[in-house]
């Protein structure tokens, strides 16, 4: 990880408290294309000019390469952390001082256009060596809302942690699936994280579509609307083959506008949010 | 896991985590699935490595949804020069997805269920 300061630009659209922040989460089955859509989405919207952090929870590889930053298999550093006292639900805290924002401001890399990139840290094999910095991680996310960046997160594939509350930073749950029963079948099940008080709004991302009728078949299979669909594109298989951006390698891609048009809604909706 | 001698296939989650808490030698075969993806490739590296640290069994590397013979030769070298068996990006295996049946059933004779033959006699053989 960097230890890159700089500032938040200038001309912070959230200086005149305008501007609202998007919190997204993205989840799904594995291979649904999550790491892609959330990647490009979060460099779309670096690329407008505005302060955008990516969180990336998956112990695996494979955000990074989304936005355009080499992997690393390095977590927040130790210093991050200090032993809680005792009776303290959690072993760990942030270090005195140390808050959410100066965190990501001293911990994330930054990459193209800007984008900032923040994660506990990538396995091998065991993820106990990661723990002092996946307590710093859920830490910085639990007070993220008091930061001025737009949070993208891209959760690993799967149930487990979104229903650990992983996350819970989102004010949005995006659900990506493709076309297939068990890519839908999961995203049923993730649809749940819609249910109850507090509980964020989720929507489905049709991802990998062939037919025009297939983001209805998500949306009947899912019980979830579908905000985007992206079809099955030859230039997302080139990309990830080359292991670049999406974005960088094909920006008028099939994909690639159908996010600038997910983009455009995710603004529009959180205009009109009270 | 007494299994009677029958034949025990198990479909970890994805990630690394369940093949972290296995112990040595509790099975035959560890069948890492790979796409002709970077990130795919990255994450198979890892799962290869740590089947032969964990002294897990004979690992044997399967490329889904090759499209053409660059896919599978670009996994190979990328996994150092390992065998591998390649599976076709194969619309029947699509068309089996989405109606949400099994490939055997509704695509016997397809591509893909030809390639994984090979599979079984791989594994076969890692079981004699």
């Amino acid at each position: 990880m960097t230890s890159a300061t700089q500032p938040v630009s200038a001309d912070d659209p959230f200086e005149d408290g305008v501007s609202r922040r998007l919190r997204i989460a993205f989840v799904g089955k594995g291979g649904a294309g999550k790491s892609s859509i959330a990647g490009t989405l979060a460099r779309l919207l670096a690329a407008g000019g505005e302060p955008v952090v990516c969180l990336d929870s998956d112990p695996l590889p494979g955000l990074a390469t989304s936005l355009g930053i080499a992997t690393s298999d390095a977590g927040i550093p130790d210093e991050a952390v200090e032993e809680a006292p005792e009776g303290e639900r959690a072993r760990y805290r942030l270090a005195t001082g140390l808050t959410s924002e100066a965190a990501i401001r001293r911990y994330a890399d930054t990459g193209p256009d800007g984008v900032r990139f923040l994660q506990f840290g990538k396995t091998r094999g065991h993820v106990a060596p990661l723990m002092r910095s996946q307590f710093a991680f859920r830490h910085i996310v639990a007070d993220i809302d008091d930061t001025p960046w737009h949070v993208i997160g891209d959760l690993p594939a799967g149930t487990r942690q979104p229903f650990f509350g992983w996350a819970g930073f989102a004010h949005l749950v995006l659900v990506v699936a493709e076309p297939a029963m068990s890519s839908m079948l999961s995203a049923k099940r993730l649809a749940r994280l819609g249910e109850g008080e507090n509980a964020p709004l989720v929507a489905a991302i049709a991802n990998k579509t062939r037919r025009d009728d297939d983001a209805d078949l998500v949306s009947q299979a899912t019980g979830l609307p579908v905000w985007a669909s992206a079809p099955v594109d030859p230039a997302v298989r080139e990309a990830e083959h080359l292991g670049v951006p999406i974005i960088d390698h094909a920006p008028d891609s099939p994909t690639v506008q159908a996010l600038r048009s997910l983009l455009e809604r995710l603004h529009n909706e959180e205009r009109s949010s009270p | 896991m007494d299994i009677d001698g029958g034949v025990l296939v198990a479909d970890l989650e994805a990630g690394l985590g369940t093949l972290s808490r296995l112990e040595a030698g509790p099975v035959d075969a560890v069948v890492v699935v790979v796409e002709p993806t970077a990130k795919s490739i990255e994450v198979a590296t890892r799962a290869i490595d740590l089947a032969a640290e964990q002294q897990l069994g004979e690992v044997i590397v399967v490329v889904n949804r090759v499209t053409n013979e660059d896919d599978e030769a670009h996994v190979r070298s990328a996994l150092g020069g390992r065998e591998v068996i390649a599976v076709p990006d194969d619309p029947e295996v699509i068309a089996a997805d989405r109606a949400g049946v099994g490939l055997l059933d509704a695509a016997p004779q397809s591509p893909a269920v030809a390639a994984l033959m090979t599979l079984t006699d791989r594994l076969a053989g890692a079981a004699a």
